[in-house]
């Protein structure tokens, strides 16, 4: 008797595994009209598209490219076609595959209240200049030689990128 | 500690600035870090002339333009450099001039919200700050940030270097790359000198107008004139296209600075998800484009420029988490 209730929570695992990891898919929608693609690459075949707005699935993240599914197809699209959560406003859901993918999990954040120190613009109309802080935050000044240590500690290597120059047609 | 050339009258500017330039340079690899600390200087005779020397020194002397394709746009122009009268010149203001200015908006944003008293905290921004800046255009400035005690999520940029981010926008971050992009978007407006040409168009207005007579444009009140009342500035807003021109560069600066491309567009998605009623966000949403606009903007402009970019770090690991 044991025995077959040990079996059957073995064979229930992957279930169980399973329902944990489609409730870790993320939810999204699009932020413009886009392509999918059957692979993570720009040369890759398309398998369908979806337009501004549709929400969708997220499966999986890889380099630039999310893996996503809609109500007709799944797809590779550009990360930044997509927008995280549901469209509508309801607070911090930032779980699932992306939040693995960037260390966000299990942060649980906070979202503020009460009691927030905010700044309005009736306070920092009101604000007077405060000495004291600035030759604070001047003490912390470090040279481009403090900053290339602290990139070599990090193992950060600075690469050949051309800064990104406005898309042709934009409302620029 | 002040190498002061006040008392000098040589109508050449040019060869005295460059003088000047060289003998704080001496001075500094002399003395070490001692003059970078000791320079600190009265704001209120500042934009008379002393501060020139002041904020020399506060230059980083080692700057160089490495691994980045830097153009040097900051060498005061002869224009500047002519004026024979210590005035700000709003027309062409000079490197230390654009400092000068950035320095009396910080320090009235700093009198609504000090910095955060965690000198570690302070440190960590720095590093990685001056790190990113310096795959800016601009690595000559004397780049400065600081982490300022409000749980708003916002962050600023003033002239001449200072980028201060509040506490509440550090506390949602979880990795290196995710601020790396942040302080890249500030550090695109102040390499663009995005709110110094506010300055300049309202100033220009209305000295044209006549509201600014000549004499009163040499007042050295003037900087603080010119910004309005108490750091009212910091709430403006910039035109939109100076948002993503900014976003485009941060991510561009934070790429080649090796951190994986995505910080930016990452905290851009925090920020989409938080509710737009709450107030935390008001301040932000009321002066930038919403997020969603901003990253799709953002994947216009980069296509499939990132596509092949592999092995950018985030760094987890050695994200410095608030104490409280």
């Amino acid at each position: 008797m044991k025995k077959l209730t040990y079996m059957l929570i073995a064979a229930s695992l992957p279930a169980l595994l399973m329902a944990s990891l489609s409730i870790a898919a993320e939810t999204g929608s699009a932020l413009k009209n886009d392509s999918m693609r059957y692979e993570p690459y720009s040369d890759a075949k398309i398998t369908g598209s979806f337009i501004r707005g549709e929400s969708l699935q997220i499966l999986k993240k890889q380099g630039a490219w999310l893996q996503v599914k809609t109500k007709k197809g799944t797809g590779w699209v550009r990360l930044l076609s997509i927008k995280r959560g549901v469209s509508t406003s309801s607070g911090n859901q930032v779980s699932g595959v992306l939040a693995a993918a960037s260390g966000r999990a299990g942060t649980g954040q906070v979202v503020s209240t009460t009691g927030i120190r905010g700044l309005s613009v009736q306070e920092l109309k009101a604000a007077k200049f405060n000495e004291t802080e600035v030759k604070t935050l001047e003490g912390y000044t470090l040279s481009s030689e403090q900053g290339k240590k602290f990139a070599n500690t990090g193992k950060l290597k600075t690469i050949a990128f051309a800064n990104l120059k406005a898309p042709q047609g934009a409302a620029k | 500690m002040n190498i002061s050339t006040k008392t000098l009258t040589t109508p050449d500017l040019r060869t005295r600035s460059h003088k000047n330039l060289l003998l704080s340079t001496l001075l500094v690899s002399l003395l070490g870090s001692v003059s970078l600390h000791s320079a600190a200087f009265d704001f209120e005779g500042a934009v008379k002339g002393a501060v020139k020397d002041a904020v020399k020194k506060q230059i980083d002397p080692q700057a160089e333009p490495s691994a980045t394709p830097a153009t040097d746009n900051t060498v005061p122009t002869a224009a500047a450099q002519t004026t024979a009268e210590p005035a700000f010149n709003w027309k062409n203001p000079s490197k230390e001039e654009e400092i000068a200015l950035g320095r009396e908006i910080t320090g009235n944003l700093l009198g609504a919200a000090p910095l955060v008293k965690d000198a570690a905290l302070q440190k960590y921004v720095n590093s990685v700050g001056r790190w990113v800046a310096s795959q800016s255009e601009r690595p000559d400035l004397p780049w400065r940030f600081g982490v300022i005690e409000s749980d708003d999520l916002n962050a600023f940029a003033a002239p001449g270097g200072y980028v201060m981010m509040t506490k509440g926008l550090y506390r949602k971050l979880t990795n290196e790359a995710q601020l790396a992009g942040v302080l890249g978007h500030e550090i695109g407006h102040i390499v663009k000198k995005h709110q110094l040409k506010v300055l300049q168009k309202q100033q220009l207005l209305n000295i044209g107008a006549g509201l600014l007579s000549d004499k009163y444009a040499k007042d050295n009140k003037l900087v603080s004139k010119a910004i309005g009342s108490g750091a009212e500035i910091s709430a403006r807003s910039l035109d939109k296209s100076a948002e993503y021109e900014a976003d485009r560069l941060g991510l561009s600066y934070a790429t080649r600075a090796g951190y994986e491309p995505f910080g930016l567009a990452d905290v851009l998605q925090t920020l989409g998800q938080t509710n737009k009623n709450d107030g935390s966000v008001a301040l932000l949403f009321k002066t930038h484009p919403l997020p969603e606009e901003r990253l799709a903007t953002l994947g216009d402009a980069v296509g499939g420029r990132l596509d092949n970019i592999k092995n950018g770090k985030t760094l987890e690991n050695r994200f410095y988490v608030l104490k409280n």
